[in-house]
Order: structure tokens, then sequence, then C-alpha cells
């Protein structure tokens, strides 16, 4: 196509625009409602999901050390443990420091170990994993291997945190995508009527211009024009809308939602892939109704 | 350049044209004419691809329409120009953007549109009245701009399906007139009408038409007539 058909394509797309403006807004309100719910679910994905990389951080696996080991055991238990994928970093913990920690954490209560007399605790390594190693089969994974080690008493770890923070983040991740695909769905639903209403209001002059050897890509571009620009001014209009509420939330409130860092809003790249994708939808959705009404 | 050998065409069973069998040359004026519901329009569709005939087979300047792609046919229509009863003019847009229209979907650039669009308007006597749009026109200026939009491509054949119809006798005469001075330039033109008196002032050949069959052909008599009128023209031009 030409450059003039290009110009002529978006001045006839913007005049499809303006001659069903009634039917367009409702479209372009219709789709930023549905393109509002992607984005409150990306943001809220982002999120829990920067929470859950972090709590992941927070993983570790104890891995407790048989009495009596020499030096060099120890050494060497330290290199497996390094060299194993997924291992971040390994932190020696002798058993007097374990129990300073313990007596730390049961602040107020000592009572509980004043009888203990010697300190019973063992020598540890703890081991942080690597965010991507951060989900429960894999931790349980590592756990046994680790208890297989030469001069290895017993492993440790938070089975139940693993489990939880894995099994939220396949709920939103999974939820998420779903409700991505309904919303999709029904924008291109929306599209696509919006565009047979434009396809039958001008059905006279797409009528005519097959007469007069208009090709099929000629006569549909404005309409794709159409169906992409109602799409993408609903995504904009939806983000534009989240972050109005976004930054006009109290900060009490988004520091209760937050963590450390705070809540974030949806990157840029999500923002831009967000009207893209509602432009690609908007391009779906007319070229189905483009394509039942040329055949 | 147009051969069309028994060509038959139904509808929901009923034969709206029954092995019709004609050729044109290039250069010449043929009317086709006949009742309603001879079949002259059906024809003309099928000429125009517009419709796909049952039986038999069309070949335009050496290309067989039957084998023609869906996205062929555009292309096979540029070469055509066709007028119609009701003038097909987009009401919303001036006499000059209806024009233009015929060039964007060529994919003419801008300053060629701007100069063919008012060149044709010029010749069809309209291009005073390029800026107003269709409702605030005559039927007869109507059906004039109609013409140029069909002329504007410089079509090899023309095809007009009853394009006095809606006119008064005067307006009727004047587009006879824009067809005989767009055919004595060399444009064959071809017009399905009813209209007896202009066919009969015109001595043009004559295809009749009645139920769907061809039933006379007067080939010769227009043939003569278009000889003498291009000797004619031939001699006056310097």
């Amino acid at each position: 196509m030409k450059g003039y058909g290009l110009i002529y394509f978006i001045s006839e797309a913007f005049r499809g625009l303006r001659a069903n403006s009634l039917v367009n807004l409702l479209a372009v309100g219709t789709i930023s409602m549905a393109m509002l719910i992607v984005g409150f679910f990306l943001l809220a994905f982002i999120n829990l999901q920067s929470a859950v990389g972090r709590a992941g951080d927070r993983l570790e696996i104890s891995v407790y050390l048989k009495e009596g080991l020499s030096l060099q055991e120890k050494d060497y238990l330290l290199l497996r443990l390094k060299a194993e994928p997924g291992v971040k970093k390994v932190t020696y913990l002798p058993k007097a420091e374990a129990l300073a920690v313990l007596k730390s954490e049961l602040k107020g209560q000592e009572a509980l170990i004043q009888g203990l007399g010697e300190n019973p605790l063992p020598d540890s390594y703890e081991v942080n994993i690597e965010r991507r190693f951060a989900e429960a089969d894999r931790i349980e994974g590592l756990a046994k291997k680790f208890s297989g080690f030469p001069g290895v008493e017993d492993v440790s770890y938070g089975k139940e945190g693993a489990r939880l923070l894995t099994s939220v983040f396949k709920l939103i991740t999974y939820g998420g995508m779903a409700l991505a695909c309904l919303l999709g769905v029904s924008v291109v639903f929306i599209i696509s009527n919006s565009v047979r209403l434009a396809l039958y209001s001008r059905g006279q002059e797409i009528e005519l211009m097959q007469w007069i050897g208009a090709t099929r890509g000629f006569i549909q571009g404005p309409f794709l024009i159409e169906g992409i620009m109602l799409a993408m001014l609903g995504s904009a209009l939806a983000i534009g809308v989240l972050a109005a509420v976004f930054y006009a939330l109290p900060q009490d409130v988004v520091l209760f939602l937050s963590s450390p860092n705070g809540l974030d809003f949806l990157p840029v790249s999500v923002v831009a892939y967000m009207t893209l994708g509602g432009g690609l939808l908007g391009l779906i959705g007319a070229q189905v109704s483009v394509g039942k009404f040329l055949e | 350049m147009i051969q069309l050998y028994r060509i038959t065409k139904y509808y929901e069973g009923i034969p709206a044209l029954r092995e019709v069998s004609f050729s044109v040359e290039k250069g010449e004026f043929v009317f086709v004419t006949g009742p309603s519901g001879a079949g002259k329009s059906t024809l003309l569709k099928i000429l125009f691809c517009a419709e796909h005939a049952d039986e038999g087979q069309i070949i335009i300047q050496g290309m067989n329409t039957f084998r023609l792609t869906s996205s062929s046919i555009p292309y096979l229509r540029r070469n055509m120009g066709f007028v119609f009863q009701d003038y097909k003019l987009l009401p919303h847009k001036t006499v000059f953007e209806n024009i233009a229209l015929a060039l964007k979907v060529v994919g003419a650039p801008y300053g060629e549109i701007q100069r063919r669009a008012y060149q044709v308007l010029k010749k069809v006597g309209m291009d005073s009245k390029m800026h107003l749009t269709p409702p605030k026109l005559s039927g007869g200026e109507q059906q004039r701009v109609a013409v140029a939009r069909a002329l504007v491509n410089e079509p090899l054949v023309l095809l007009a399906d009853e394009p006095t119809g809606n006119l008064d006798p005067q307006s009727g005469q004047d587009v006879f007139r824009l067809f005989r001075d767009i055919n004595m330039k060399g444009t064959t033109v071809i017009v399905a009408t009813h209209d007896w008196e202009t066919v009969r002032k015109m001595q043009r050949r004559i295809i009749t038409m009645e139920r769907g069959r061809v039933t006379d052909d007067g080939r010769q008599v227009g043939k003569r007539i278009e000889k003498q009128e291009q000797r004619a023209v031939i001699t006056k031009q310097p």
C-alpha cells in the first residue's frame, strides 16, 4: 500500500469513528471497563509477584551438622553446598551463635531454655536459595539432596511457607491468565460488534468501492484501523483511570498494602504491552467482522 | 475484445440467461435492449464479474473470467467503467471526492488525482459544480458525475445499465451524447436500455433480448454506422 493509501485509511477511520460516535463511545467505555479489570489484576499480579519473590528470598534451608566434624569436613561440605545449582549464599552458624539467635527470638520467654544446661543446638549452614528456585518442589528436592551429603545430621526449611507461597503464586498466575483470556475474548466481541455496525452503516460505500475496482485490502483497511483505534483508546482510558486511582490512594493505605518498597504501579513496558495488546485485540475483532461482511 | 459463449445463468432454478452468445469488438458501441426481465442487467453484471454464470465461457481482453480468482477481479474492473441507473454516488462526499475515490482505489498519487478528477469533470461539464454534494444536483447532473467516475480511470470498456432510466428526455439525450463522444475516442460502450427511441436515433448495433435469450443482433448496421462516424472524426482532425 502506498503512503497515500495509509493516510486515506487513517482519515477514513477517523471519519468512521465520528460518524458512529455514540456507538463508538459505548464501545470504548465497555472496552476500558474490561481493560480496567485486566489492569487491576496485572497490578495485583506484579505486586504480589514481587512480594512472593521477596518472601522467596527469605526462604532458607538449614543444614545441621553432625557433632565433632573436623574443619576439613566442614569446608568440604561448604564447597559441596555452594556447588549446588540454585544455592545463592551459604552462611556458617556455629551452635553458640544459634543459641544466641534463639534467645533473641524468645525474648520474654527465656525461661523456656533456662533449664537446658548444655547448648543442645548443632552447628549449621544456612543456605539461601535463588529466587527462581523458591518453589516448593525444588526446595524439597534440594533439601533431600543436602540430607544425603556426608556430615549432615538433619535438614529443615519452611516447608509450609514454601508450599503456601507456591500455591498463591500459581493461583495468581493461572487465575489472572484465565481472566485475561476471558476479558480478551470479550474485547474482541465488543470491537467486532462495533465494527459490524460501522460496516452496515457504510454498506453502500463498500459495495460501490467493490464496483470501482477496490481490492479487499483497500476496503478493509479503514475498518481494521478503526478497530485498533477503538481498542487502544479503551486500553489507554483504563490505564489512565487505574493510574488516577492508584496515585490518589491515601499513603497509609498504600503502606498497609505494601512491602517495605511500597506498591509499584504498572511498569512502562507493561503499560505499552497492555495498549498494544488492546490494539491487537481490536484488530482481531475488526477482522472477524470485516471478513464476514466481505464474504 | 469481449466474447460470450453460451452463457446461462439461473436464479433459484429459473433461467435468467439462456445460452447467450455474442462478441463485441474493440471500439464498438452496443445497445442491449429488451423488456424488463429480459436478462439485460444480469448480462451486464456477469460481464462485470458481479455475478457468475452457471454455464458458458466469457473472454474479456483474452482473459477467461471463469478462471479469475476473487483477488484479481478488482484489477479487471479497473479496466471497465460501470454506470448505474441510480448513479450510486456517495451522498456525503462532494462531486470531486466521488471522482477522486475511483482514483484513490487504484492507488493514484495525490497530484494525479487532483489533475485527472478535474479534467474528467470538465469533460462532462460538471467542473463548476465539483464542490457540491450529489443531493444538490439534478438527476441528469448526477448521472454525468457517475459517467465521469466511470471514465476517470480511462477504461477500455464502459458498461451502463439503464443509465437514463431516472432521467427526463433531455438529460437522457445529454448522457447518450456523452457515451457517443466517449465511444468515438475508442472506448467500447455497452448500454443496456429499453429506451427504444434513443436506441433507434443513435443507429448503433442493437442486441435484442427476450426471456434470457438473444433474439436479434443487428451487428452489421451498427458496424457500418460506426465506421462512417469514426472516418468523419479522423478527417476532421488536423
